[in-house]
C-alpha cells in the first residue's frame, strides 16, 4: 500500500494539516518535506500578518491605521520563527532529540500553515460581516491559533521523537531560549553600535589631525 | 554693458523693496494672539479654525468708573474711589444685560449695563450683620464688604425681586440681598459658620455661591473639600454636597499599604490624602449642578451633578468624558514642559452649550450638551499685553451669544469679549441641530465648517449621519471612515450590505443555483462512471 503515501509537496502540507496525531510521523517515515516551500510558509505568514493590519475591515481594526510600521511585523513573523527553529534546535541538541535544523525548520513551518489560512479566511470575512457579527472573525482567528499549537505540538514530537510531556518540557524551555536569544541580540545589538561610535569618534579625530 | 547691470541691480531691488513694503501694509490685521486646534480621534492636538474672536476689551476707563469720585454724579462714593478694577474674582451676567462683578481688591460690587458702562455699584448692604467684626459704615446703618469673592444675581421666585447672593470672603459670611437702588442693597439673610459638629473646619471663607430653584445656597469654602456647604435659604446649614474623590494613585495605594503597618503615632505623623475643593460652579436651565475643580487628574475635574449630588458625568460608571488640554498632547518645545490644565470656571448658557475656563494656559474650552469638544480659543501670556491673552483668567461667562472672560491680576484688570467667527456661528447651529437629532438640518452647516477645516471631526460624522439619513450608505460609509468612528461604520454598512443584497437578490440566487446544479451534474457522472468501471471488471 505504499501508493497511499505517495504525495506531491502540496499533498504532504495537506497530509500533515489534516492528520494532527499521525501525518508528521508520516513525514519523517517517508523522509518528505521542502525547505524551500517551507521558507515559502514563512513568508506567507509574513503576508497573513500584514493583511491583518492593512486589509482587515475598516470596523475591525483597532490599529493606529494613521501610521504603518513594517518592521515589527517582520520581527514577528520572520525573526520570531527564526529564534524558534535555533532556540529548539539548540534545547532538542542537549535533550537528546533526534531533529536537524533543517528538519526543525520544515515540520515548524508546516505548522504554521492552518494559522495562515484561518488568518486569511479572517481577514477576507471581516469585511463582509457586522461588528454583531464578530463571532465569525474570531473563531476563525482562535481556530486558527489553536490548529497550529497542536499541530507544532504534534511536529515536535514527531521531529525529536519525544513522549508527549518531554516534548511539552522542550516547548518550555525553548520558549525560554527565545527569550535568551533575543535578549543577547539585543544587548549584542548596543554593543556593536556602541563600538561603532567609539570607532567613528577616533576616525573623526585622525581626521581633523591630519587636516590640521 | 558693467553700468548697465549696476542699474538694473538697483531697480530690480528698489522694486523689491517696494513689493515688500505694499504687502507689509496689506496684510496688516489683527491676528488672534491664539493658535487654534481640536483634538482627533488619537487625543492628537490638530490645527483647526478659530470659533470666537476678540471682540473688545473693557477696562475701568470704558467703564467709566472715574464717575464714583466725581462728586456731581449720583453714583458718587468717594473722592478717593479706585477707577479700576482690582484683582476682581467673579463676575456674573444677568438676564443677558447686566454684568455683576465682584471686585475683589477694592471690596465692592459694581454694575455694568448692556453697553457696558458703569450703572450701579455696591459697596455694603444696608441693615447690621449678626457677626460682630464685620465693619459697619460711619452712620451705622450699612454692613461694609471685604473682599467678596463670588456672587450670584437672580430673581427671588419668593418675593420677585432682583437678589443678589455675595461670597463675602474675608467677612466669613454669605449675604443675601435684594437690590433697592443702584446704590443700595438691603439685607435679607446672613450664612454664616455652622455651628454644628458636621462642619468641622476652623474657618469659614466662602470664595463661590450658587442657588437652585428652591432657593437653597451653595457655597464653595476655602479648605472645606467635602462638597460644597449647603444651606436652606432661612441660613440653616443643610449639609455638604457632592464631595469630590480622591483619584487613585501609585501614591494613595502606597500610603494606604503603610497604614496598614504603621503604629498610631506613625499614621499621625502621616499626610492625609483628600478630595480637592471645587474651584467654581454654575447651574444650567434644567438645575443640573455643573462643577470645575482645579486638579491635574482626570477624576472629577468636571462634574455635572444632579440635584441628589449624582454625577452624570462619571467615567467609572463607563463612560468617556474628557475636558481640557490632553496634556501629553500639550508639550511645548520652546519651555521644554507641557502645559498642566487647571480648570478654574464653568459657565453654560441657554443653550446648554458648556464653557470651561482654564487659569493654567488661559484658554476657554465650548463643549456642546453632550460635552462634545466644539472649540478651544484664547491663550496664557505672562504680560497679557494683548487682546485674547490672560496671565490670571479668573472667570468666564456667557452674555447672549457672547464670550467674557474675567483678568483680575495684579497689572491688568478687565473685561475681554469674544465675539463669534462665520466659523464658530455655523458650529453653534450645527452643533444644535445634530443634538437634537436633526441631522439632514445640520447638514448645510457641516458643509460650512469643512469647506473652512477638513479636518473637523464632528463635521463628517454630522455629514455621515444626514447621508445615512438619505440612504447614501456609500457616502455614509466614506464620512465615517474620514472621522474614524467605527460604531458609526459598522451601522452604514449594514444598511449598505442590507441593500446591495436586495439589489443583487436575483443575480446571488442564480449563481448559488447553478452552482449546485453544476456539483450536481459532476456528482452523477462520477458515480455513473464508477458504476461502469466495476460493471466492466466485473465482466
Amino acid at each position: 500500500m505504499d501508493s497511499m503515501y505517495d504525495f506531491s509537496t502540496l499533498g504532504w502540507v495537506r497530509h500533515v494539516v489534516f492528520h494532527p496525531g499521525e501525518g508528521f510521523e508520516d513525514l519523517r517515515w517517508k523522509k518528505q518535506g521542502s525547505l524551500k516551500l517551507s521558507f515559502v510558509i514563512v513568508l506567507m505568514l509574513f503576508i497573513a500578518m500584514v493583511a491583518q493590519n492593512r486589509m482587515v475591515g475598516y470596523a475591525y481594526n483597532t490599529n493606529t491605521v494613521k501610521i504603518f510600521n513594517v518592521v515589527p511585523l517582520i520581527v514577528q513573523s520572520v525573526v520570531y520563527f527564526a529564534t524558534w527553529v535555533i532556540g529548539n534546535w539548540c534545547i532538542c541538541t542537549l535533550l537528546d532529540g533526534e531533529g536537524t535544523l533543517k528538519k526543525i525548520c520544515i515540520f515548524s513551518a508546516y505548522a504554521l500553515v492552518p494559522y495562515i489560512i484561518c488568518t486569511f479566511i479572517a481577514v477576507a470575512l471581516s469585511n463582509v460581516i457586522l461588528l454583531e457579527e464578530s463571532i465569525w472573525y474570531y473563531a476563525f482567528t482562535y481556530l486558527g491559533i489553536g490548529w497550529s499549537v497542536v499541530l507544532m505540538i504534534s511536529a515536535m514530537k514527531a521531529v525529536h521523537q519525544y513522549t508527549m510531556p518531554k516534548t511539552l518540557i522542550s516547548i518550555l524551555l525553548t520558549l525560554i531560549a527565545m527569550l535568551l536569544i533575543l535578549f543577547l541580540a539585543i544587548l549584542l545589538l548596543s554593543l556593536f553600535q556602541q563600538v561603532y561610535v567609539f570607532v567613528y569618534t577616533i576616525y573623526t579625530e585622525i581626521e581633523y589631525r591630519i587636516r590640521g | 554693458m558693467n553700468g548697465f547691470k549696476k542699474y538694473a541691480k538697483r531697480l530690480l531691488g528698489l522694486s523689491l523693496a517696494a513689493c515688500t513694503a505694499l504687502t507689509m501694509s496689506v496684510t496688516a490685521f489683527a491676528e488672534e494672539p491664539y493658535e487654534s486646534y481640536s483634538y482627533d480621534f488619537w487625543d492628537e492636538a490638530i490645527p483647526s479654525q478659530v470659533g470666537y474672536t476678540v471682540d473688545t476689551t473693557i477696562s475701568g476707563r470704558e467703564m467709566e468708573l472715574s464717575r464714583l469720585s466725581d462728586p456731581e454724579d449720583p453714583l458718587f462714593y468717594s473722592e478717593d474711589a479706585s477707577a479700576s478694577l482690582s484683582e476682581a474674582r467673579d463676575f456674573d451676567v444677568f438676564e443677558d444685560s447686566e454684568i455683576w462683578i465682584a471686585d475683589t481688591g477694592n471690596s465692592r460690587i459694581l454694575v455694568l449695563d448692556s453697553t457696558y458702562r458703569i450703572k450701579a455699584r455696591y459697596y455694603g448692604v444696608t441693615g447690621t450683620s449678626k457677626l460682630e467684626d464685620v465693619e459697619q459704615s460711619e452712620d451705622g446703618k450699612t454692613s461694609m464688604f471685604k473682599e467678596p469673592y463670588g456672587l450670584k444675581v437672580t430673581t427671588s421666585p419668593v418675593t420677585g425681586k432682583k437678589t443678589v447672593y455675595i461670597a463675602d470672603y474675608s467677612n466669613s459670611r454669605v449675604v443675601r440681598a435684594y437690590v433697592a437702588s443702584d446704590t443700595e442693597l438691603v439685607l435679607e439673610q446672613e450664612y454664616t459658620k455652622p455651628e454644628e459638629k458636621l462642619y468641622t473646619s476652623k474657618t469659614f471663607n466662602p470664595s463661590k455661591v450658587q442657588v437652585d430653584f428652591a432657593e437653597n445656597v451653595y457655597v464653595v469654602v476655602k479648605s472645606v473639600n467635602n462638597g460644597a456647604v449647603q444651606f436652606k435659604s432661612d441660613g440653616s446649614f443643610t449639609g455638604f454636597y457632592g464631595a469630590n474623590r480622591v483619584q487613585v494613585t501609585a501614591k494613595v495605594i502606597a500610603q494606604k499599604l503603610w497604614r496598614k503597618i504603621a503604629s498610631n503615632e506613625q499614621i499621625a505623623g502621616m499626610s492625609r490624602t483628600v478630595p480637592v475643593e471645587y474651584a467654581n460652579f454654575d447651574m444650567d436651565d434644567e438645575g443640573f449642578i455643573y462643577t470645575v475643580t482645579e486638579v491635574k487628574t482626570d477624576t472629577d475635574a468636571v462634574k455635572k451633578m444632579n440635584p441628589a449630588g449624582y454625577n452624570v458625568w462619571d467615567n467609572a460608571a463607563g463612560d468617556d468624558y474628557t475636558f481640557g488640554d490632553n496634556t501629553a498632547a500639550q508639550y511645548d518645545m520652546t519651555t521644554k514642559k507641557s502645559h498642566s490644565t487647571k480648570l478654574t470656571d464653568i459657565a453654560v448658557d441657554k443653550n446648554g452649550i458648556i464653557n470651561i475656563l482654564d487659569f493654567e494656559t488661559g484658554r476657554v474650552f465650548q463643549y456642546d450638551r453632550l460635552a462634545n469638544l466644539i472649540c478651544i480659543f484664547g491663550t496664557n501670556n505672562a504680560t497679557a499685553d494683548q487682546r485674547g491673552s490672560f496671565s490670571s483668567p479668573n472667570a468666564v461667562e456667557t452674555k447672549g451669544e457672547k464670550i467674557l472672560v474675567l483678568e483680575g491680576s495684579k497689572t491688568r484688570n478687565d473685561i475681554t469679549i469674544f465675539r463669534m467667527t462665520v466659523f464658530g456661528e455655523n458650529l453653534h447651529k450645527a452643533f444644535e441641530y445634530y443634538d437634537e437629532g436633526l441631522y439632514l438640518e445640520a447638514a448645510p452647516y457641516w458643509e460650512e465648517i469643512t469647506k473652512r477645516d477638513g479636518g473637523y471631526t464632528y463635521a463628517h460624522v454630522g455629514l455621515g449621519k444626514a447621508d445615512l439619513k438619505n440612504g447614501n450608505y456609500k457616502e455614509a460609509m466614506e464620512r465615517f471612515k474620514i472621522a474614524h468612528t467605527r460604531k458609526n461604520y459598522d451601522k452604514a454598512f449594514e444598511y449598505y450590505r442590507d441593500q446591495w443584497l436586495q439589489d443583487h437578490f436575483t443575480i446571488i440566487a442564480v449563481i448559488v443555483i447553478a452552482l449546485f446544479v453544476v456539483w450536481l451534474v459532476f456528482k452523477i457522472i462520477k458515480v455513473s462512471r464508477a458504476r461502469t468501471y466495476k460493471l466492466k471488471h466485473k465482466n
